[in-house]
Protein backbone atom coordinates (compact mmCIF):
# COMPACT_ATOMS: atom_id res chain seq x y z
CA UNK A 1 0.00 0.00 0.00
CA UNK A 2 1.12 3.57 -0.50
CA UNK A 3 3.03 5.09 1.91
CA UNK A 4 1.33 8.04 4.31
CA UNK A 5 3.95 10.91 4.88
CA UNK A 6 2.35 14.63 6.19
CA UNK A 7 5.27 17.30 7.29
CA UNK A 8 4.78 18.35 10.39
CA UNK A 9 2.86 21.81 10.82
CA UNK A 10 3.05 24.19 14.07
CA UNK A 11 0.67 22.03 15.87
CA UNK A 12 0.70 18.53 14.64
CA UNK A 13 3.32 15.93 14.00
CA UNK A 14 5.18 14.60 11.02
CA UNK A 15 3.65 11.35 10.14
CA UNK A 16 6.26 9.10 8.08
CA UNK A 17 4.61 5.74 7.36
CA UNK A 18 7.01 3.75 5.05
CA UNK A 19 4.66 0.40 4.78
CA UNK A 20 6.88 -1.44 2.73
CA UNK A 21 10.00 -1.45 5.61
CA UNK A 22 7.54 -1.72 8.20
CA UNK A 23 8.58 1.26 9.75
CA UNK A 24 6.50 3.93 11.06
CA UNK A 25 7.32 7.33 12.46
CA UNK A 26 5.41 9.79 14.48
CA UNK A 27 7.25 13.34 15.68
CA UNK A 28 7.14 16.68 17.02
CA UNK A 29 4.25 18.47 18.66
CA UNK A 30 0.58 17.57 18.69
CA UNK A 31 -2.19 20.37 20.14
CA UNK A 32 -4.30 21.34 16.85
CA UNK A 33 -7.76 22.73 16.89
CA UNK A 34 -9.18 19.28 16.01
CA UNK A 35 -7.52 16.08 16.75
CA UNK A 36 -9.57 14.51 14.94
CA UNK A 37 -8.87 15.77 11.73
CA UNK A 38 -5.33 15.48 12.43
CA UNK A 39 -5.49 11.51 13.67
CA UNK A 40 -8.74 10.78 10.94
CA UNK A 41 -6.22 10.00 7.99
CA UNK A 42 -3.40 8.34 10.03
CA UNK A 43 -6.03 5.85 12.03
CA UNK A 44 -7.44 4.94 8.35
CA UNK A 45 -3.92 4.45 6.65
CA UNK A 46 -3.14 2.24 9.83
CA UNK A 47 -6.08 0.26 10.05
CA UNK A 48 -5.51 -0.93 6.93
CA UNK A 49 -2.21 -1.99 6.85
CA UNK A 50 -2.24 -3.33 9.79
CA UNK A 51 -5.46 -5.37 8.90
CA UNK A 52 -2.96 -6.99 6.38
CA UNK A 53 0.14 -6.93 8.38
CA UNK A 54 -0.18 -10.90 9.30
CA UNK A 55 2.99 -11.91 11.29
CA UNK A 56 5.25 -9.13 9.63
CA UNK A 57 8.07 -7.00 11.29
CA UNK A 58 7.02 -3.62 12.00
CA UNK A 59 8.30 -0.95 14.05
CA UNK A 60 6.73 2.05 15.48
CA UNK A 61 9.06 4.89 16.53
CA UNK A 62 6.95 7.72 18.53
CA UNK A 63 9.17 10.88 18.82
CA UNK A 64 6.51 13.36 20.58
CA UNK A 65 8.17 16.77 22.29
CA UNK A 66 3.88 17.67 23.38
CA UNK A 67 0.93 16.91 23.26
CA UNK A 68 -2.67 17.78 24.64
CA UNK A 69 -5.34 15.86 26.13
CA UNK A 70 -7.25 15.23 23.01
CA UNK A 71 -4.01 13.91 20.85
CA UNK A 72 -3.49 12.07 24.46
CA UNK A 73 -6.76 10.24 23.64
CA UNK A 74 -5.85 9.79 20.22
CA UNK A 75 -2.57 7.91 20.79
CA UNK A 76 -4.31 6.24 23.07
CA UNK A 77 -6.60 4.79 20.78
CA UNK A 78 -3.64 3.77 18.19
CA UNK A 79 -1.74 2.18 20.79
CA UNK A 80 -4.94 -0.18 21.42
CA UNK A 81 -4.99 -0.22 17.28
CA UNK A 82 -1.39 -1.68 17.74
CA UNK A 83 -1.81 -4.08 20.57
CA UNK A 84 -4.82 -5.33 19.07
CA UNK A 85 -2.57 -6.68 15.86
CA UNK A 86 -0.08 -7.74 17.96
CA UNK A 87 -1.83 -9.74 19.82
CA UNK A 88 -2.93 -10.95 15.98
CA UNK A 89 0.35 -12.00 15.37
CA UNK A 90 2.23 -8.71 14.17
CA UNK A 91 5.88 -8.37 15.38
CA UNK A 92 5.63 -5.12 16.61
CA UNK A 93 8.01 -3.25 18.32
CA UNK A 94 7.33 0.51 19.49
CA UNK A 95 9.85 2.68 20.77
CA UNK A 96 8.85 6.03 22.76
CA UNK A 97 11.55 8.56 22.81
CA UNK A 98 12.06 11.20 25.15
CA UNK A 99 14.28 13.85 26.05
CA UNK A 100 16.69 12.30 29.25
CA UNK A 101 15.26 15.37 31.05
CA UNK A 102 11.27 15.16 30.42
CA UNK A 103 9.64 13.53 33.23
CA UNK A 104 6.09 13.96 31.80
CA UNK A 105 6.94 12.36 28.36
CA UNK A 106 8.58 9.75 30.22
CA UNK A 107 5.53 9.11 32.29
CA UNK A 108 3.34 9.17 29.47
CA UNK A 109 5.84 6.63 27.51
CA UNK A 110 5.08 4.34 30.81
CA UNK A 111 1.63 4.71 31.35
CA UNK A 112 0.95 3.79 27.89
CA UNK A 113 3.11 0.71 27.69
CA UNK A 114 0.99 -0.35 31.30
CA UNK A 115 -1.98 -1.33 28.86
CA UNK A 116 -0.25 -3.18 26.20
CA UNK A 117 -0.01 -6.68 26.61
CA UNK A 118 1.36 -8.02 23.17
CA UNK A 119 3.82 -5.09 21.79
CA UNK A 120 7.14 -4.99 22.13
CA UNK A 121 7.59 -1.61 23.46
CA UNK A 122 10.92 0.61 24.46
CA UNK A 123 11.12 3.65 26.39
CA UNK A 124 14.47 5.03 24.76
CA UNK A 125 15.72 7.95 27.27
CA UNK A 126 17.95 10.52 24.53
CA UNK A 127 20.31 12.87 26.15
CA UNK B 1 -2.89 61.04 31.76
CA UNK B 2 -2.44 58.45 28.80
CA UNK B 3 0.70 57.00 29.92
CA UNK B 4 0.12 57.72 33.37
CA UNK B 5 -3.23 55.50 33.12
CA UNK B 6 -1.45 52.57 31.27
CA UNK B 7 1.51 52.79 33.64
CA UNK B 8 -0.44 52.25 36.93
CA UNK B 9 -2.43 49.53 35.06
CA UNK B 10 1.06 47.83 34.11
CA UNK B 11 2.45 48.40 37.42
CA UNK B 12 -0.62 46.88 39.03
CA UNK B 13 0.18 43.80 36.54
CA UNK B 14 3.75 43.65 37.50
CA UNK B 15 2.92 43.50 41.04
CA UNK B 16 0.77 40.54 40.81
CA UNK B 17 3.95 38.50 39.30
CA UNK B 18 2.12 38.49 35.70
CA UNK B 19 4.20 37.80 32.71
CA UNK B 20 1.60 37.84 30.21
CA UNK B 21 -2.19 38.32 30.38
CA UNK B 22 -4.40 38.45 27.46
CA UNK B 23 -8.02 39.84 27.43
CA UNK B 24 -10.23 39.12 24.20
CA UNK B 25 -11.02 37.29 21.29
CA UNK B 26 -8.71 34.21 22.03
CA UNK B 27 -7.79 31.98 18.41
CA UNK B 28 -5.47 29.31 17.64
CA UNK B 29 -3.23 31.33 16.52
CA UNK B 30 -2.82 33.38 19.56
CA UNK B 31 -2.51 30.16 21.38
CA UNK B 32 0.39 29.50 19.15
CA UNK B 33 1.79 32.48 19.73
CA UNK B 34 1.79 33.31 23.42
CA UNK B 35 2.35 29.76 24.00
CA UNK B 36 6.23 30.23 22.24
CA UNK B 37 6.75 33.37 23.75
CA UNK B 38 5.57 31.50 26.83
CA UNK B 39 8.10 28.78 26.53
CA UNK B 40 10.82 30.66 25.34
CA UNK B 41 10.55 33.02 28.18
CA UNK B 42 10.77 30.13 30.42
CA UNK B 43 13.58 28.76 29.07
CA UNK B 44 15.30 32.08 28.75
CA UNK B 45 14.98 31.90 32.66
CA UNK B 46 16.32 28.58 32.58
CA UNK B 47 13.19 26.65 34.18
CA UNK B 48 13.73 23.43 34.41
CA UNK B 49 12.25 21.46 31.61
CA UNK B 50 9.29 19.22 33.83
CA UNK B 51 7.96 22.53 35.28
CA UNK B 52 8.19 24.37 31.36
CA UNK B 53 6.40 21.08 30.04
CA UNK B 54 3.88 21.80 32.86
CA UNK B 55 2.90 25.30 32.33
CA UNK B 56 2.46 24.85 28.99
CA UNK B 57 0.53 21.99 29.13
CA UNK B 58 -1.74 23.62 31.92
CA UNK B 59 -1.79 26.93 29.21
CA UNK B 60 -3.29 25.31 25.74
CA UNK B 61 -5.85 23.05 28.22
CA UNK B 62 -6.72 26.12 29.92
CA UNK B 63 -6.72 28.57 26.54
CA UNK B 64 -8.24 25.42 24.15
CA UNK B 65 -11.26 25.06 26.76
CA UNK B 66 -11.90 29.50 26.40
CA UNK B 67 -11.82 28.50 22.59
CA UNK B 68 -14.52 25.99 22.10
CA UNK B 69 -16.37 26.78 25.25
CA UNK B 70 -16.77 30.33 26.21
CA UNK B 71 -19.97 31.14 26.04
CA UNK B 72 -19.17 34.83 24.65
CA UNK B 73 -18.58 34.13 21.05
CA UNK B 74 -18.30 35.85 17.77
CA UNK B 75 -18.79 34.05 14.63
CA UNK B 76 -20.00 34.70 10.92
CA UNK B 77 -19.31 34.09 7.47
CA UNK B 78 -16.95 35.81 5.54
CA UNK B 79 -16.28 33.81 2.57
CA UNK B 80 -15.12 31.06 5.09
CA UNK B 81 -16.48 30.27 9.20
CA UNK B 82 -15.06 32.44 11.26
CA UNK B 83 -15.72 31.57 15.19
CA UNK B 84 -13.95 33.87 17.97
CA UNK B 85 -14.12 33.17 21.68
CA UNK B 86 -13.90 36.07 23.93
CA UNK B 87 -12.00 34.98 27.65
CA UNK B 88 -8.97 35.55 30.03
CA UNK B 89 -5.37 34.02 30.27
CA UNK B 90 -3.08 35.20 32.70
CA UNK B 91 0.26 33.62 33.58
CA UNK B 92 2.89 35.02 36.26
CA UNK B 93 4.84 33.92 39.07
CA UNK B 94 3.93 34.29 43.00
CA UNK B 95 6.07 32.55 46.34
CA UNK B 96 8.30 30.71 44.02
CA UNK B 97 5.82 28.88 41.99
CA UNK B 98 4.18 30.01 38.35
CA UNK B 99 -0.15 30.23 38.36
CA UNK B 100 -2.05 30.01 35.35
CA UNK B 101 -5.36 31.81 35.71
CA UNK B 102 -8.18 32.01 33.01
CA UNK B 103 -11.64 32.81 32.67
CA UNK B 104 -14.62 33.06 30.37
CA UNK B 105 -18.11 33.17 30.41
CA UNK B 106 -20.37 29.97 30.85
CA UNK B 107 -23.90 29.43 30.35
CA UNK B 108 -25.66 28.81 33.83
CA UNK B 109 -27.03 25.29 32.32
CA UNK B 110 -23.42 24.42 32.06
CA UNK B 111 -22.62 25.76 35.37
CA UNK B 112 -23.36 22.77 37.28
CA UNK B 113 -21.52 20.18 35.18
CA UNK B 114 -18.16 21.87 35.40
CA UNK B 115 -18.59 22.68 39.44
CA UNK B 116 -19.28 18.71 39.95
CA UNK B 117 -16.31 17.99 37.71
CA UNK B 118 -13.53 20.39 39.58
CA UNK B 119 -15.33 19.74 43.22
CA UNK B 120 -14.01 15.88 42.30
CA UNK B 121 -10.86 16.70 40.91
CA UNK B 122 -10.15 18.62 43.82
CA UNK B 123 -11.22 15.79 46.12
CA UNK B 124 -8.40 13.34 44.32
CA UNK B 125 -5.28 13.12 45.70
CA UNK B 126 -2.13 12.93 42.76
CA UNK B 127 -2.90 8.48 42.22
CA UNK B 128 -6.35 8.69 41.99
CA UNK B 129 -6.26 11.55 39.68
CA UNK B 130 -3.62 9.90 37.38
CA UNK B 131 -5.92 7.02 37.87
CA UNK B 132 -8.80 8.22 36.94
CA UNK B 133 -7.14 9.81 33.87
CA UNK B 134 -6.04 6.42 32.61
CA UNK B 135 -9.37 5.75 33.20
CA UNK B 136 -10.80 8.20 30.94
CA UNK B 137 -8.23 8.16 28.26
CA UNK B 138 -9.75 4.78 27.16
CA UNK B 139 -13.15 5.71 27.18
CA UNK B 140 -14.89 6.68 24.11
CA UNK B 141 -15.12 10.46 23.64
CA UNK B 142 -18.37 12.31 25.55
CA UNK B 143 -21.29 13.22 23.48
CA UNK B 144 -20.98 17.27 22.79
CA UNK B 145 -17.67 17.13 24.54
CA UNK B 146 -14.30 17.98 22.35
CA UNK B 147 -12.57 16.64 24.73
CA UNK B 148 -12.51 18.67 27.92
CA UNK B 149 -13.19 15.58 30.04
CA UNK B 150 -9.53 14.66 29.46
CA UNK B 151 -8.66 18.30 29.24
CA UNK B 152 -9.30 19.24 33.22
CA UNK B 153 -7.84 16.09 34.43
CA UNK B 154 -4.93 16.97 32.09
CA UNK B 155 -4.96 20.35 33.84
CA UNK B 156 -4.97 19.00 37.54
CA UNK B 157 -2.84 16.42 36.72
CA UNK B 158 -0.45 18.94 36.29
CA UNK B 159 -0.92 20.97 39.15
CA UNK B 160 1.14 21.14 42.75
CA UNK B 161 -2.50 22.14 44.46
CA UNK B 162 -5.85 21.46 44.64
CA UNK B 163 -7.54 23.74 41.30
CA UNK B 164 -8.82 26.94 42.33
CA UNK B 165 -12.15 27.94 40.78
CA UNK B 166 -15.37 30.31 41.20
CA UNK B 167 -18.42 31.13 39.60
CA UNK B 168 -19.43 35.19 39.58
CA UNK B 169 -23.07 35.41 38.41
CA UNK B 170 -23.86 38.31 35.41
CA UNK B 171 -27.37 37.59 35.45
CA UNK B 172 -30.27 34.50 35.21
CA UNK B 173 -28.25 33.05 32.52
CA UNK B 174 -24.53 33.20 32.17
CA UNK B 175 -21.71 33.25 34.74
CA UNK B 176 -18.00 34.48 34.63
CA UNK B 177 -16.20 31.64 35.45
CA UNK B 178 -12.81 31.23 36.81
CA UNK B 179 -9.93 29.07 37.14
CA UNK B 180 -6.13 29.29 39.24
CA UNK B 181 -3.81 26.74 38.53
CA UNK B 182 -0.64 26.92 40.54
CA UNK B 183 2.13 24.57 39.17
Amino acid sequence: MENLTIAATERSPAVDFDFAAGRLSLKGESYPEDASAVFGPIFAALETFLGAAGDREVTFDFELIYFNSSSAKALMNMFQMLDQAAGAGCRLQVNWFYAADDDTMKEFGEDFSEDLDHVGFHLVAVE
Amino acid sequence: MLAKHYRSFKHDLDQRGIIFSFSGYLSEEILYSLGNALRQKMTLEDANVTTVKKVFSVFVEQAQNIIRYSADKLSGDKGKAIELSSGMVTIGTENDRFFIVCANVVLAADEPRLRERLELLRSMDRDAIKAYYKEQLREAPEEQSKGATIGLIEIARRASEPIEFDFDPIDDQKFFFCMKVSI
